[in-house]
């Protein structure tokens, strides 16, 4: 009986066939749009992920402690984690690695070319820390940053800007007038999430940033430093060891503040997650207006249609037709007409948003989603818009129907 | 005709329309019949008398106020609608005034169609129609939309739809209302032919040479049976 119901809704739709289309196009155009708005926030998501992990998610930054006056928050405090507190801090259960960085912005000079370059001093752990690999040359030691060797690390940027198709190793470059030797280059990361070109870098023994790149205020002392832990889930312990180990390395009092901050990478990568989801839910949203502005297209169409067919109706009651046959075909004519936009629109949504991905060069991924967003359209934006229809067909009395001119 | 079963028996029938507000209109008072098989009955009254009333009701697409009626046998006067769907589509068969059929499908969509709701497959309900579309002249035709014969063919069609469920009856309401003088006779002899096969037929008219063709003749006048017997016999 279904099959029969569906045939007749199929050729009674059929028989109409620019009005189907066009009343089929607004569901089309509906789930195309979510589709691909979903398709949009799910390659934010993404982006924000990757850059995540670029940098690697296991770990735990730690600043000095933001200044507080008088309830106003200035900017970083003066740096209180010393170079020394870092090594500490490897020894403490769960932490694979730790690192430090002090960071500057000089301007780098090789021949005749330069290059404006942020210059990270560091310890060779923070190769691991940062998710670094070196792609030609050797990584400085702990003895070079005990001896502040000036050694240099080079990101592919620097590579291509001061370089171009030489080689970089063993060459000499000036920052501030002073020379450092390229003993490595860098594997290219990309761009982050803001943007900005990860590949613009220069890394070097930290104490030798201090002596040859920065004043002499606090020459111990890192801008930051990062704790790489062995796994995701011992983050929380880590970090409870951490402000207790450096608590009383700083020797600090009960009651006292943390003169630090400690920021969890898993906390960072949930709270920016949620903000990619909430904005592909918020552009969903925009979109599903363009389904319900459809949806009425359809019940509109169908109230035409019965309208139109009232005489049809009336004569197929007389023929036999019981009342919920009448209601099911006309539920299954508006169910169709929204299946197949939904389907047509998903298939749009996906091509669209390949397409959109790859001029922008970005993965856009095909997400589970479209499939259950269109599908459920499909039988929810059918079945309430052609339920009121259906029932105005069932009802119809099939002597006045008969009579209707 | 006692030894022939009964088909249609009405007794004491009644329809009142109730409107908003309050007031009532009595359409059919106390009206009481019987139709055996075979025969071939013309109903005639002027119009407001109740015989499209009458009509509506022995087709039951309409329930009596009072009274009873059996279908072959059957009580029907209080069945639900859902019942009398059913009842339509196995024992009733119609033929409109306006033919009432679906332009935009074939001919042979168009006979079988009552079939549908028996629950009869695709590739019977083709070869029934094919069959009965023999039975009323229009071999050949099945294909085609009924958008391209003419108005006699059409009502040739809708005869075809109304014979495919072997139904004990078939009510015609002005079937020849539509159609000129020559068609009508060509869709009348159609009618004397499936009657003299056996075919129970009740045919609603105004029309005095159409209700010629009938052999009995029930006469509504307001409400109530004025004339029933040979047509032959009646002389207005």
């Amino acid at each position: 009986m279904i099959y029969q119901i569906l045939r007749e809704a199929w050729i009674s739709i059929s028989a109409y066939k620019l009005r189907t289309f066009l009343t089929m196009l607004g569901i089309v155009i509906g789930v195309a749009s979510v589709v691909l708005m979903v398709a949009a926030g799910q390659t934010v998501s993404n982006e924000i992920t990757k850059t995540f992990d670029s940098m690697g998610t296991n770990l735990i930054i730690l600043a000095p402690a933001e200044t507080v006056s008088g309830g106003v928050r200035g900017g970083r405090g003066r740096p209180s984690i010393t170079f020394k507190d870092v090594e500490a801090l490897k020894t403490l259960k769960d932490v694979e690695t730790a690192s430090y960085v002090v960071n500057t912005a000089v301007q780098a000079v090789y021949g005749s070319s330069n290059y404006g370059v942020s210059v990270y001093g560091t310890n060779p752990d923070y190769l691991a820390v940062g998710n670094w690999e070196i792609e030609t040359g050797v990584p400085f030691t702990e003895k070079d940053v005990k001896t502040g060797k000036p050694y240099i690390l080079i990101g592919q940027t620097i590579v291509d800007e001061l370089f171009g198709l030489q080689n970089p190793i063993g060459k000499v470059l000036r920052l501030k007038g002073q020379p450092f030797t390229v003993i490595g280059t860098l594997k290219e990361k990309g761009d982050n999430l803001m943007g900005q070109d990860q590949d613009n870098i220069i890394m070097m023994p930290a104490t030798t940033l201090r002596q040859r790149l920065r004043g002499s205020y606090r020459p111990n002392y890192a801008d930051m430093a990062f704790v790489k832990v062995t796994e995701e889930d011992k983050m929380e312990s880590v970090s409870k060891r951490i402000e207790y180990l450096l608590r009383s390395r700083h020797y600090l009092k009960e009651g006292t503040p943390n003169d630090f901050s400690m920021h969890l990478m898993t906390e960072m990568v949930e709270k920016v997650q949620n903000v990619g989801f909430i904005l592909s839910l918020l552009l969903s949203a925009i979109a599903s207006i363009s389904l319900v502005v459809g949806s009425i297209g359809i019940m509109n169409m169908m109230l035409v249609s019965v309208t139109e067919r009232t005489r049809e109706i009336g004569t197929r009651k007389a023929l036999g037709a019981p009342n919920r046959w009448i209601m099911f075909q006309f539920l299954a004519e508006s169910i169709i007409i929204s299946f197949m936009g939904s389907f047509v629109g998903m298939v749009f949504g996906v091509v669209l948003s390949q397409i959109a991905g790859h001029i922008l060069e970005k993965q856009v991924p095909i997400s589970m989603w479209s499939v259950v967003i269109s599908a459920s359209v499909a039988i929810f934006v059918g079945v309430v818009s052609g339920i009121m229809p259906a029932r105005k067909a069932m009802k119809l009395d099939p002597i006045d129907a008969l009579r209707y001119q | 005709m006692s030894g022939k079963s009964v088909v249609i028996e009405v007794k004491d029938l009644c329809k009142t329309y109730y409107m908003d507000g309050g007031a009532s209109q009595v359409v059919l008072k106390h009206i009481h019949f019987k139709i055996y098989e075979g025969e071939f009955v013309a109903i005639m009254g002027h119009s407001g008398s109740g015989k499209s009333t009458l009509m509506n009701t022995l087709g039951c697409l309409d329930r009596p106020t009072s009274g009873e009626y059996y279908l072959a046998g059957e009580p029907v006067a209080t069945r639900t609608d859902q019942e009398l769907a059913v009842i339509r589509g196995q024992k009733i068969g119609f033929v409109f005034q306006n033919f009432n059929l679906m332009m935009k499908r074939s001919i042979v969509d168009n006979v079988s169609m009552p079939l549908i709701y028996q629950g009869v497959g695709e590739k019977e309900r083709r070869e029934r129609a094919l069959e009965m579309l023999k039975v009323v002249g229009l071999q050949g035709y099945g294909d085609r939309p009924p958008s391209q014969i003419s108005g006699g063919m059409q009502q040739r069609v809708a005869i075809a739809r109304a014979l495919i469920n072997n139904p004990k009856i078939i009510f015609a309401d002005e079937p020849t209302g539509n159609l000129d003088s020559t068609t009508s006779d060509e869709i009348m002899n159609l009618f004397t032919e499936l009657n003299k096969k056996g075919i129970t037929i009740v045919l609603v008219t105004h029309e005095d040479d159409v209700a010629d063709y009938a052999k009995r003749m029930i006469k509504i006048s307001d409400g109530k049976i004025e004339y029933d017997g040979p047509r032959k016999e009646y002389h207005a």
